[in-house]
């Protein structure tokens, strides 16, 4: 029988009993459903936040100063409270005796209130030195911008720079350059705009282009007696990403002696990427295995419908053999049956899966969530429905068996 | 030519050995019409489908056109069956779902034709047994001679030497019986090979060999009985 006839044949079988047909396939269609829905929500989950860690530099290390927990004894409390986290000497001993390091920046956040009018906003107020911009790669977004003031030397006009997302907060579409920004009790020129990855968070909470940064030298003249930390992040480029986990290692040894109170956290984007690879890989596991147990359950219901079909239709098998179709031909027809049936269910399955993603999605938006995103890739496609086309090969090959090994005066007798 | 050389059919249910046809040998010529008579049970249906190759045999040897074909295997049986024999059975065993053309086509469809060389040799068939206009009707759309007159266009499809009739009449009323008899008498006459078990002794007329079967023992019933090799 040829490919066409063996078609035509199958395609009367099926649309003999169509709901029969969407019944049997049912299992495949969750199943594939599962399958398409998983690889895009993974896919998107994973890009999400690679990306993320990505943006805060792989090369990266931040050492991270944290209030350490609150011990029994109420005198020790109040000196630990009194400064804590890294220090200027830390400073110092990293970048003098630590190697493979390109660039060291202390950085100090101030929970000053920034204020639009009378609101206050959500913006950050940080203070470091130039070398930050190119670690966490950020560009100036105006050509007009100043250069980022160093050391001062006497009198200093108190100025800034604003990331994009802050100068719109503050001034919306007004020109931010040469206004002047209130924070705290003080007035900041803004001299400069700087935008970046909108992923990048400085420590991993505030957003590098809603913050505002002033210079190291003016914050420590005007607020340095007040502070009970130094620095609140330092910043390390590593010179090539192989050297991150040694220098990691060099700094958790360091730290360690000198940090007994655990006053510090050490950020690792590139650590952090691993792990979350790991985990993405863990999870696309568990979910591979989901889909193969329902995937299993479609295909036991494709061996189900096929072995009833087979047994309903066993006269059919005897007039067949009768005619002249050798048991191959008896087999290839009830495979091929199994494998349109599987591979219709399997492309049901990819509609209904798509669905379901770009639906989780919507809801998750809906609910306020921002981090689930489908992506659909071809290969997921071309995946899914292989692997429907392959249970429907598997799950039909025993009742096709069953069929073509009928005796053909048994079967032609069969009622 | 049909040659049956000491062949017998035993079948073992529940410990008893039933001969179902003991020894029998037996020529039929090509372009004969043999009728096989019997009560129910005597072994006509055995014969019939040792005949079409549906059932082997316990002894002896079948040789169609000289070739010995009760011990071939699988694949080459169903290969002679497509080729060599076409039956027609009493309940037509038409494929519901399919339409009239569909059906007469199977045959040649397992014979790898050309699908369009297939289409017009099975309008052909049908044209000829008067179904014009019927190609795409359903069986259930039809009357029992119509299916039966379907049923021999597809037992023709492959140009077969030999035609097996299971109690081709059976379901049908007289008149309707008699067209379909009608329509072997005019294959035995363009030279096919017809072998037609009936209860129905009028039809022995049709005949150039007739036999009889009581309890498996084959018995030939005249002077033009088949040839019978010592």
């Amino acid at each position: 029988m040829s490919i066409l006839e063996l078609f035509k044949t199958v395609y009367a079988s099926l649309t003999r009993h169509i709901i029969r047909a969407l019944l049997a396939t049912l299992g495949i269609v969750l199943g594939i459903a599962a399958v398409v829905a998983m690889l895009a929500i993974s896919e998107g989950g994973k890009r999400g936040i690679i990306d993320q860690i990505k943006a805060q530099g792989i090369n990266n290390i931040i050492l991270k100063s944290v209030k350490p927990e609150t011990s029994s004894d109420p005198k020790m409390d109040k000196r630990r409270i009194s400064s804590y986290g890294i220090t200027q000497k830390d400073y110092h001993h990293i970048s003098t005796t630590f190697s493979h390091i390109e660039q060291i920046v202390p950085i100090q956040a101030f929970d000053t209130g920034v204020y639009s009018g009378q609101n206050r906003t959500d913006i950050f107020v940080l203070s470091t030195e130039r070398t930050l911009f190119e670690i966490i790669n950020c560009t100036l977004a105006d050509s007009r911008s100043k250069p980022f003031p160093g050391e001062n030397n006497g009198i200093f006009l108190p100025s800034c720079y604003l990331g994009v997302e802050a100068a719109r907060k503050l001034f919306g579409h007004r020109d931010p350059l040469n206004q002047d920004v209130g924070i705290g009790r003080y007035s900041f020129r803004v001299i400069g705009l700087l935008e970046g990855d909108g992923q990048g968070r400085i420590g991993g909470s505030h957003n590098i282009n809603n913050v505002i940064y002033i210079p190291l030298s003016m914050a420590n003249t005007i607020w340095g007696r007040s502070r009970s930390v130094a620095y609140d992040y330092l910043y390390i480029r590593v010179k090539e990403v192989e050297h991150v986990s040694e220098l990691v290692a060099r700094l958790k040894s360091y730290l360690s002696v000198t940090h007994v109170n655990v006053d510090y956290e050490l950020q690792v984007p590139y650590e952090l990427m691993r792990a979350a690879e790991k985990t993405q890989r863990i999870f696309t596991l568990v979910m591979t295995s989901i889909a193969a147990i329902s995937l299993l359950v479609g295909g036991i219901g494709i061996m189900n419908i096929m072995l009833a079909n087979i047994f309903e239709r066993t006269r059919e098998i005897g007039i067949r053999r009768a005619l002249g179709a050798t048991r191959r031909d008896i087999l290839l027809q009830f495979l091929a049956e199994s494998i349109v049936l599987t591979f219709f269910g399997g492309a049901l399955g990819i509609g209904v899966g798509i669905l379901t993603a770009y639906g989780a999605e919507a809801l998750a938006k809906w609910n306020g969530d921002l981090t689930i995103h489908a992506i659909i890739t071809p290969e997921s496609l071309f995946v899914s429905l292989a692997v429907s086309v392959i249970t429907g090969l598997t799950f039909g090959t025993y009742p096709a068996w069953k069929a073509a090994r009928l005796d053909p005066l048994i079967a032609l007798r069969h009622e | 030519m049909i040659e049956l050389l000491k062949l017998s059919k035993q079948y073992h249910a529940g410990g008893v050995t039933i001969d179902a046809l003991r020894p029998t040998s037996l020529v039929i010529p090509q372009g004969a019409f043999l009728t096989v008579m019997g009560p129910s049970g005597s072994g006509k249906s055995t014969l019939l489908n040792l005949f079409g190759l549906l059932v082997h045999p316990t002894t002896g040897a079948y040789k169609l056109n000289g070739k010995e074909v009760s011990s071939l295997s699988d694949d080459e049986t169903s290969h002679v069956r497509n080729q060599t024999i076409g039956m027609v059975f009493q309940s037509f065993n038409l494929l519901s779902h399919l339409t009239c053309l569909e059906n007469v086509c199977l045959p040649m469809q397992y014979a790898r034709d050309r699908h369009a060389t297939m289409k017009a040799r099975g309008r052909a068939l049908l044209d000829q047994l008067g179904l014009q206009g019927r190609y795409d009707s359903k069986p259930t759309q039809l009357s029992g001679g119509q299916c039966q007159r379907v049923a021999i266009a597809r037992a023709l499809a492959n140009e077969p030497p030999v035609i097996l009739a299971d109690e081709p009449t059976g379901n049908l009323d007289e008149q309707t019986g008699l067209e379909v008899m009608q329509i072997f008498s005019d294959l035995h006459r363009a030279g096919k090979t017809i072998i037609l078990v009936t209860h129905n002794p009028s039809y022995e007329t049709y005949a150039t060999h007739r036999i009889t079967i009581h309890d498996g023992n084959v018995t030939f019933k005249n002077e033009k009985s088949p040839s019978h090799p010592a």
